[in-house]
């Protein structure tokens, strides 16, 4: 980034390169939609861009690089708020390799707490240190750590009996399938 | 879980997993983890949730991101214009809008004909350096021999049918995750998902024998061992001699033959005489030699990590100096643990066999007494030492109770006098009477 700021483009399109992957996931991942996350993407690069005469290196670049992107990520989400009337929101089903098993995680981590699930998304996808998720979210580091540690546990509740429906479906045991789902639906 | 059975917390595991527990803890919790089935496959449920996570991806669309081109243009066009003297942008674009506009979109069309094959070398460079501080020194070796193909594949310039192929492989570098920091943690997903990983030579066994032997001929059994040894490839690991009065010689050995001639020394030390005592025993040291490689590889990730930290970071000299001190602990950590590893294969590979050859001791009677002139210079002398020794106890029984005598002597004088002379005076009327 410092390169960049000394004037030097090869460095810009550096670090282009290399976070517009996980920045694309991070906005993918928190919102409906792919052009949006695409669009949010290029806006972080360009917000980047225009304030890079004043970028001071404080802290490491991906956690600046991640603060813009969660800011224009809490934007985007009161511009969702106010355009769309109340429970309109329908989570819409994410693309990819195995559409169902991501509708599956992404039910379990929408039981979540809000914060815990943030701290839990920048761990495991965004890859970030519990020491840059803090700085990030101006928490205690120590914070960070029993969140993470909640959010897990959590996690791996919600995400057990859904799997064992899996594996007995997987296996045929329908009557497993019908007791198993009886009781999740007891437990909610 | 509770804590008297585990020393190391939940959270703690869940920060090991990570590589975010202090290097105070971690060897601990490692230690802890070779010997606790229960945090294992607490770990491993751990693992398998990330692993369950890692399922969802969000690959970006292959497009071109034209707003970032813009904004790069307009940037370089502001660099350049501001330097030397800096002005605003606003100046720059109220002053100069039709040729900043040209300028603009005749950069931006260079930019996107000429910068793509260069944002394409970035995507590459990104694998090796994404999570450089925990990447794996396997997976740098990989991608930078990869990356030299993708270099080769590139140059001069693609043809356009290998241009999707490019993106596929270049996806894919996108989608490298980073390695387990250690070994050991990769043993443990191997556990978990119910295949065990190779130990690293088998079973491991410290091989110990004793054995206790009665010899008539003392010096020929002595040569015999030392060709037995040499035989065997063995050596003398400590070596004592005896020979006292009243009892028969003894040889205490301590012998190193390799592991797998144990069995062949022993048979033949054994026909160098009659067997007192045999024993053998072995002592099983897999689990303790794959933990002590465990910790040896994470204090190597740490040592790299740090040196890392230091060739790459800038910071205060404080702490500059405080990161030199750890490397310098881990290091240290290191070369002990080397050496606790070098020591513990030597162990292995070499059998220990404590032997005890004793000579079968005839008793013999002593013929030989001592001459007269000889026992009476031991008489004199004998006399001489008397005398000194009760000379030598008068003074010490006087200067010990000297001074008390004195002082007893001082305070009874003058009652005994009077005591006296009362009693000479009534025998003298005694007499006079």
């Amino acid at each position: 980034m410092l390169e960049f700021q000394g004037g030097s483009h090869p460095a810009f399109e550096e670090l282009f390169a290399r976070y517009r992957g996980p920045l694309y996931g991070f906005f993918r991942r928190r919102l409906n939609g792919d052009q949006r996350a695409e669009d949010l993407t290029q806006e972080t690069f360009v917000a980047i861009i225009r304030a890079s005469a004043q970028y001071e290196q404080r802290a490491l670049f991906r956690t600046y690089l991640y603060s813009i992107a969660m800011n224009l990520l809490a934007a985007e989400r009161r511009k969702q708020f106010r355009d769309s009337p109340p429970g309109e929101s329908a989570p819409e089903p994410a693309t990819g390799d195995a559409p169902d098993a991501v509708l599956w995680i992404r039910q379990a981590l929408e039981k979540l707490d809000d914060a815990e699930r943030e701290i839990l998304m920048l761990r495991e996808y965004e890859q970030l240190s519990y020491g840059e998720i803090a700085e990030l979210l101006k928490l205690p580091v120590n914070t960070v750590r029993s969140r993470l540690f909640r959010s897990r546990m959590a996690l791996k509740g919600y995400l057990e009996p859904t799997r064992k429906v899996r594996d007995a479906a997987a296996a045929g045991d329908a009557a497993e399938i019908v007791k198993l789902t009886q009781a999740e639906g007891e437990a909610i | 879980m509770n804590k008297t059975m585990h020393p190391i917390e939940p959270e703690e595991l869940m920060a090991y997993l990570d590589g975010e527990l202090p290097a105070d803890r971690t060897n601990a919790t490692a230690v802890h983890l070779g010997e606790c089935s229960e945090c294992q496959s607490f770990v491993a449920e751990l693992c398998n949730v990330s692993h369950t996570l890692k399922t969802w991806k969000a690959e970006p669309p292959e497009s071109d991101a034209p707003a970032v081109a813009t904004a790069l243009a307009e940037n370089r066009l502001k660099s350049r214009n501001t330097f030397p003297a800096p002005r605003s942008w606003r100046e720059v674009l109220g002053q100069r809008w039709p040729t900043v506009a040209w300028v603009g979109a005749v950069a931006a069309i260079l930019l996107l004909a000429v910068g793509m094959p260069m944002l394409h070398r970035g995507r590459v460079d990104y694998a090796v350096s994404q999570h450089g501080d925990a990447i794996d020194s396997a997976v740098v070796t990989k991608t930078v021999r990869e990356q030299t193909e993708e270099r080769s594949l590139l140059s001069p310039q693609p043809p356009a049918g290998q241009k999707a192929k490019q993106f596929d492989r270049l996806q894919t570098f996108a989608k490298l995750q980073p390695a387990p920091p250690t070994k050991y943690k990769r043993w443990l997903q191997d556990q978990s998902a119910g295949e065990p990983g190779p130990l690293p030579n088998g079973p491991m066994i410290i091989r110990t024998a004793e054995l206790s032997l009665i010899t008539r001929e003392f010096d020929k059994t002595r040569a015999n061992l030392e060709a037995i040894l040499k035989r065997h490839r063995g050596y003398v690991g400590e070596l004592k001699a005896n020979d006292t009065t009243g009892s028969g010689r003894t040889l205490t050995a301590t012998l190193r033959v390799p592991a797998d001639q144990l069995d062949a020394t022993l048979t033949e030390v054994k026909t160098l005489g009659r067997v007192e005592s045999e024993s053998q025993s072995g002592q099983d040291v897999t689990s303790q030699y794959v933990d002590l490689e465990a910790r040896l590889s994470n204090a190597r990730n740490t040592e790299q990590r740090l040196t890392d930290l230091l060739r790459n970071r800038t910071g205060k000299l404080s702490d500059v100096l405080s990161v030199e001190q750890e490397l310098d602990r881990v290091r240290g950590e290191i070369e002990r643990m080397e050496a606790e590893r070098k020591n513990m294969a030597t162990q292995v590979s070499y059998a220990t066999l404590n032997a005890t050859i004793s000579e079968d001791y005839k008793a013999q009677l002593q013929v030989v007494p001592p001459s007269t002139s000889t026992r009476l210079g031991n008489a004199a002398v004998e006399g001489y030492r008397s005398m000194a020794d009760g000379v030598v106890s008068l003074a010490l029984f006087l200067l010990s109770t000297g001074p008390s005598l004195l002082l007893w002597g001082a305070i009874l004088f003058f009652p005994a006098r009077l005591v006296w002379k009362f009693a000479w005076r009534k025998v003298r009327r005694g007499f006079a009477a």
